[in-house]
């Protein structure tokens, strides 16, 4: 198939699609974003978390197919020109990015927490990040970060 | 003047790319005419491939080629190196169940994913060897024994002790799960092969490459600037990666290959399985006067990592006048091994402490107490002192922090409504290694500075170790400085990310490479005819936090090297640890202090907090290290509480997915107090440094297992700790 998909605001299209192949292919290999990545493939690490229509989904349980005429934004998509999003610049500031593999869908998640629950307490920020694995930072300074971009 | 940034809290001077997404790592590079690779594995767990059938495969849509051992990609047997000990598809030999027996390439990775479920392969099927237990006793590997005069051995030692404790125990092969799969993409140009794929030791992995393919060693750089997490799983060269490569070749056109995560289980190395029995024999008050220490470490037919728990924990830990390690290894016919995150420490030592506070209950001394009563200001076995050693410090401390005076020796005796609460603490203890190391510093006409070695930086801060200390060295702020790592392409002499070690090794290097490439800039200063400073004797000219000054005049080095026309001056310089060093012994030294509860009525552990102190030398970045350490401790709840992945009697790992393996997430995280002491070493290098990216995990488990115990008096021999063994 032809998809459609506004991906970051921009109208894009990929040809050949497969309908079945995740949307987190298509972003990485077809639409040249890489940001999103992927850990497992099976929705339980939370590596590929975007926006769908505005939903945090794991990109890589969703379909192509179901992504056609939807609006996607990415971890690419976050920040203003130059300009760090304040979850991104927290992530920096707290030093809760150490190798980095999980952090675009951490940043994307809390991202989303923060529109939601602008002042999330700690049992909710953990919850809300449940689906997000780490095996580098202890996930400490990642409370810290969600925290500290509550505050800005 | 510029405050030194060493030991402060520096940001992660790799953080906004990753946090924008735009750090590429080795699966998100997409050259030029790129083809899609997936594996195909062996579905028994020992035998031999009689024969496949590829033909559904090749006449599948947008596949190119299919690759099994009738049709192989060529690459040479490994030769001295460690790890797996045979080339994938040269043989139709099956050593383990998921072993590679076939790589499907097509035109996307969905195409080559369906394709190669669509090959089928007969085996002959020999049993399998998978049981520790029942394979065991092993090999003897390594032993180490010191008797006191007089002493026959070990068994008599321990027979005339007023007290003996024995505990056995023992945990299930566990796996590092870095969360970037393994990945690889190959490019070839001509004869020069471009390789981007994850390694904790650019060089070497390069050289392996080269050397399994049968290239000159100059054909192949390999370039890991991002790498999504190492711990021991990227330090050798797997043959999913050489298939890759050797794909590539053949085809003449880039190839990706992304292993799923299913495959990673089996595809690369594990912790080995371990069986373990500590021996201790004490007097009444708790002062050792003998240590076994026995083990079975699973060592794969197809070849891995020897699992040697006692060599650096019981033989190190205690002042003993009687010591013997015996460490076995069972052949399985299992994945391969590999050296995991304090590979023999966090095992060992595991063993070591909870055999330690069961003497702590039989004997009623507290376990600081204890611990005391048996410090060691030397190595025990060798007798070398240890260069710097402020365990005891790590105790006090601890103990203050945590609140330690208010726990109560007897089990189930502190309750919080349904739950038992429980207090315990561990000694932990990790060699510090320093190797040769070399680093490059360049003063470029930008106005910036590159500080590079060829090491790799797989989330431990090693790019940002360069940049604070760079900047120390030469009194600039971090941002000046433009740190490299992961290329093999760099200057030789780049260390491992593994062992602790890189920190340790390169910072030396690093402050060598600075001192010189100032030695170089003030000699072209006066050397360079266009230069303000032309035909002054170097003596006279002096360098200054990025400036070079003579008879008053000042000018920076980005103007003089535009002024000059350089674009850039450099030196490379090599450091390595002086003969001296061979007296001591050098170690990291740290003491957990962990606090549990456990349910009344279903049996569930949580940890609800520790305390960590630790003696590591002197600190490069506050904020780095903090994490090192913190991320360690977490891996210590995985260790106590979580992973296992068991192995069946047909060969296949009962939890070979992220679903089935658990590692700790957001909610099992407890409040963590992690402190370290300002001890530089003044042994190990002028600076001071010890690495850190280890010690963390060694002995966190036993704190909870010994917390666990003081909350309800069982004592768990078996990891992981679960519902089920509490109630
Ligand atoms: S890659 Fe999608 S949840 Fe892990
Ligand atoms: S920073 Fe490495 S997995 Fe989170």
């Amino acid at each position: 198939m032809r998809l459609n998909v506004t991906v970051n605001g921009e109208p894009r299209q990929a040809e050949d699609v497969w309908p079945g192949e995740s949307l987190l292919y298509v972003l990485r290999e077809r639409l040249g974003l890489p940001g999103s990545k992927n850990a497992c493939e099976q929705g339980e690490c939370g590596s590929c978390t975007v926006y769908l229509d505005g939903t945090p989904v794991c990109a890589c349980l969703v379909a192509a197919g179901q992504a056609e005429g939807r609006e996607v934004r990415t971890v690419e998509g976050l920040a203003e020109g130059e300009a760090l999003d304040r979850v991104q610049q927290s992530f920096v500031d707290a030093g809760a990015v150490q190798c980095g593999f999980c952090t675009p869908g951490l940043v994307v998640a809390a991202h989303d927490l923060l529109a939601r629950v602008p002042e999330p307490t700690d049992p909710e920020i953990r919850e809300a990040l449940a689906g997000n694995l780490c095996r580098c930072t202890g996930y400490e300074k990642i409370l810290d970060a969600v925290r500290l971009a509550a505050r800005r | 003047m510029t405050v030194s940034p060493i030991g402060r809290e520096i940001d992660r001077v790799d953080g906004p790319l990753k946090v924008t997404g735009s750090a590429p790592y080795a699966a998100d590079y997409r050259p030029e005419g790129l083809v899609y690779a997936y594996l195909v594995q062996a579905t028994v767990g020992r035998g031999t491939v009689r024969g496949m059938d590829v033909s559904r495969a090749e006449a599948a849509p947008g596949v190119i080629a299919v690759f099994t051992p009738f049709h192989p990609l060529p690459l040479k047997s490994p030769s001295g190196e460690s790890g797996e000990n045979y080339s994938a598809l040269q043989d139709t030999a099956v050593r383990f169940r998921g072993q590679i027996i076939g790589l499907v390439v097509a035109d996307t990775f969905e195409r080559a994913r369906d394709a190669a479920a669509l090959v089928s392969a007969d085996y002959t099927v020999t049993p399998s060897r998978t049981s520790l237990a029942d394979a065991g006793p092993g090999v003897p590997q390594g032993l180490v024994q010191k008797l006191a005069p007089g002493v026959s051995s070990i068994d008599a030692a321990l027979a005339s002790s007023p007290v003996t404790i024995t505990t056995s125990v023992s945990q299930h092969a566990h796996h590092h799960i870095a969360m970037e799969p393994h990945a690889t993409t190959a490019v070839w140009v001509d004869d020069q092969l471009t390789v981007y794929c994850g390694a904790q030791s650019p060089q070497r992995a390069a050289a392996t490459i080269a050397a399994r393919l049968g290239v000159e060693p100059a054909k192949v750089r390999l370039i890991c600037r991002y790498t999504g997490g190492g711990f021991g799983q990227r330090s050798p060269v797997w043959n999913e990666a050489l298939l890759c490569a050797a794909a590539a070749r053949a085809l003449r056109r880039p190839v990706k290959l992304v292993l799923s995560r299913e495959q990673v289980f089996t595809a690369i190395g594990h912790r080995a399985a371990v069986r373990q029995t500590i021996r201790l024999g004490a007097e009444a008050d708790g002062r050792l006067r003998a240590l076994s220490h026995d083990s079975d470490g699973e060592l794969p037919a197809a070849g891995g990592w020897q699992m040697m728990p006692g060599r650096d924990t019981s033989a190190v830990a205690y002042r003993t006048p009687n010591i013997r390690i015996d460490q076995r290894l069972v052949t399985l016919d299992t994945p391969p091994t590999w050296s995991m995150r304090a590979p023999a420490e966090a095992p060992g030592m595991f063993a070591l402490e909870t055999a330690m506070d069961e003497l702590a209950v039989r004997t009623g001394v507290d376990p600081v107490e204890l611990r005391l009563r048996n410090y060691a200001t030397e190595d025990p076995v060798e007798g070398h002192p240890f260069s710097s050693k402020y365990l005891d410090e790590c105790y006090r401390v601890g103990a203050e922090r945590f609140g330690w005076s208010r726990r109560t020796a007897l089990p189930r005796s502190q309750t919080d409504g349904d739950w038992l609460i429980g207090m315990g603490m561990a000694s932990a203890l990790y060699p510090a290694w320093r190797q040769p190391a070399s680093a490059r510093a360049r003063f470029r006409d930008d106005g910036r500075v590159a500080v590079a070695s060829a090491t790799s930086d797989v989330g431990t801060g090693a790019f940002t170790m360069l940049a604070v200390v760079g900047a120390d060295e030469l009194g600039l702020p971090v941002s000046s400085i433009a740190a490299e790592v992961g290329d093999s392409a760099l200057p030789p002499g780049g260390v491992g990310a593994y062992g602790s070690s890189v920190t340790t090794s390169t910072v030396p290097a690093v402050q060598a490479a600075c001192r010189a490439a100032v030695k170089a800039l003030v000699q072209s200063a006066v050397d360079n005819p266009r230069s303000p400073f032309a035909g002054l004797a170097p003596a006279t000219v002096r360098y200054r936090q990025g400036r070079i000054e003579a008879n008053g005049r000042s000018v920076d080095f980005r103007t003089l090297l535009r002024t000059m026309g350089v674009p850039h001056v450099e030196a490379v310089s090599t450091s390595a640890p002086d003969k001296s060093a061979s007296q001591y012994k050098f170690h990291c030294f740290g003491a957990h202090f962990c606090e549990v509860r456990v349910h009344r009525l279903t049996g569930e552990p949580r940890v609800n907090r520790f305390t960590s102190v630790f003696d590591v030398g002197r600190v490069v970045n506050a904020k780095a290290a903090r994490g090192q350490l913190t991320g360690a401790i977490i891996w210590g709840i995985g260790h106590a509480l979580l992973e296992a992945d068991p192995i069946e009697p047909d060969g296949r790992f009962a939890a070979a997915s992220m679903a089935d393996y658990l590692v700790p997430v957001h909610a099992d995280t407890p409040e963590i107090d992690v402190h370290w002491l300002d001890r530089p070493d003044p042994h190990i290098s002028e600076f001071g440094a010890r690495g850190l990216g280890e010690i963390g995990l060694v002995s966190s488990a036993a704190a909870i297992g010994n917390a666990v115990f003081n909350a309800t008096g069982i004592r768990v021999h078996d990891l992981p700790i679960t519902i089920d063994k509490l109630l």
